[in-house]
């Protein structure tokens, strides 16, 4: 199709297009295959998601044939836009006390069910905990 | 642009400001703050998840299918691909082009609008909505039971209106939705209807019947003695009634959902902005095709920023695809 012509051309987008949908099938296949650990899908899928996304960036946006301003314009949003998540972080993503709401009690009930009775037979609870993170535990930490 | 005066000395004439567009580099500021807009969500979204141990991911619990989510990822890629060649198209003057692609564009994010559209009819009609889920067996009973009783109460309320029409007199209870007093209303409605062989005394005496069975279910959630999957075993039995069952329909099996408000909050809000956006994206793409064959050269940088902006919302969807149908 098209090459680049001395800086000014344009990239194959077709190419970027289907390294795109080669990306989600991607995705989609580490979550039909087994993968050893909840941990490394998690690393697959969002390493192929940020693939996905600086490739739109790149050629579908052009950033990459953009001058310096693409820089000055971004980093300051890109280090805000990452404060957010970061302040609330040790809050409420990383407890460093045990929060007092009942989900949390149902949460160590169900997992003492599936201990007792053998996984696969919850479904009168709310959780699935073999469907959740290894790393969770299945006890609520306590300080 | 500046066109000073060169006054026919060799030094270039100084250059401000940056070479792109106005409209350009407000399209990229405006981006800049939507950067940090659905950040905002989605590492919320991430902070809760990891500090909610139990967050519920199974698809027949959260009804999240991944092929519908892959299926519109592929849609917009398409999309974002098209709005590309049609950007392409606008800077070779090839305006017959570029309003097919943008057609094209235009009609996917259409098909976009209708895989989302089914997907909240999914969520919607399994009441996975936020505030409105029952998180543990005790709420799940609780949910059959309020939402029986309503259920009941407006077949009540619809039978005893009807006798009038059924030429059956009756006293107005007072106030009028006095549960207990319509229902002394219906117990002597069925005398009347029976003494006039009226055809009409099915339906109510299935009401009697049918309250007496609700009543059962409403001792078993009382009592605190039956789980939520008995509740259920329950509540199916009383809509398998051929005479009366389809009265429940609009009753939800008792399913808890762990943390399921909190997930339903989230993925109606970061999915929910993500299609007003891909809106917004329509509306722009309207303006562009309303040229008809006017379209021309003078369009190429409103087509080129439209396009950057439909880009972005394709981005916001490659790190939601991942994060709300895989992980």
């Amino acid at each position: 199709m098209h090459d680049d012509h001395g800086g000014h051309g344009h990239p194959n987008y077709f190419l970027v297009f289907a390294a795109l949908c080669g990306f989600t099938g991607l995705s989609i296949l580490a979550d039909v295959v087994t993968l050893p650990s909840y941990g490394v899908k998690v690393v697959v899928v969002l390493a192929v998601a940020t693939s996905k996304a600086l490739c739109v960036m790149s050629w579908f946006m052009h950033l990459k044939y953009e001058r310096a301003w693409k820089y000055v314009l971004l980093a300051p949003t890109t280090i805000l836009a990452l404060g957010l998540p970061l302040a609330l972080m040790p809050d409420i993503g990383e407890h460093y006390y045990t929060p007092d709401v009942p989900q949390v009690d149902d949460y160590a009930e169900a997992v003492a069910h599936v201990a007792e009775h053998g996984g696969g037979h919850a479904e009168t609870h709310a959780v699935h905990p073999e469907t959740t993170t290894p790393d969770s535990g299945a006890t609520t930490e306590t300080k | 642009m500046s066109h000073s005066p060169s006054h026919g000395s060799a030094v270039p004439p100084i250059k401000m400001g940056l070479a792109i567009p106005n409209s350009k580099l407000c399209l990229w500021l405006f981006l800049g703050t939507e950067i940090m807009f659905f950040t905002a969500f989605i590492g919320t979204y991430i902070v809760l998840r990891m500090g909610s141990k139990g967050w519920p991911t199974s698809p027949d619990v959260t009804h999240i299918k991944v092929f519908w989510g892959g299926l519109n990822t592929f849609v917009l890629i398409l999309s974002s691909y098209f709005v590309v060649v049609c950007h392409e198209a606008m800077n070779q003057h090839n305006f017959a082009k570029a309003r097919k692609f943008l057609q094209m564009t235009f009609a996917l994010a259409i098909v976009f609008l209708g895989i989302k559209s089914y997907e909240y009819y999914g969520k919607i009609d399994h009441d996975i909505l936020p505030g409105r889920i029952a998180e543990n067996d005790f709420q799940a009973k609780k949910k059959v039971l309020s939402e029986s009783e309503k259920a009941v109460s407006n077949r009540l309320t619809g039978l005893v209106k009807q006798l009038g029409g059924l030429k059956v007199e009756y006293a107005k209870p007072e106030p009028a939705n006095d549960q207990a007093k319509l229902r002394a209303v219906i117990q002597d409605a069925v005398g009347k209807l029976k003494a006039a062989s009226n055809p009409a005394l099915a339906d109510y005496e299935g009401f009697v019947e049918m309250d007496k069975a609700f009543g059962e279910m409403k001792q078993m959630v009382l009592a605190e003695q039956a789980t939520a999957s008995e509740v259920g075993k329950k509540l199916t039995e009383l809509q398998a009634n051929a005479q009366w069952g389809w009265v429940f329909k609009s009753v939800h099996e008792p399913h808890p959902i762990l943390y399921g408000n909190i997930f339903a909050s989230c993925y109606f809000l970061m999915t929910g902005f993500h299609a007003i956006h891909v809106i917004v994206g329509m509306i722009l793409f309207v303006i562009v095709l309303k040229q008809g064959s006017k379209l021309d050269g003078k369009w190429t940088d409103f087509v080129e920023n439209s396009g950057l902006y439909w880009h972005f919302v394709d981005l916001v969807w490659i790190f939601l695809f991942p994060l709300l149908y895989i992980l």
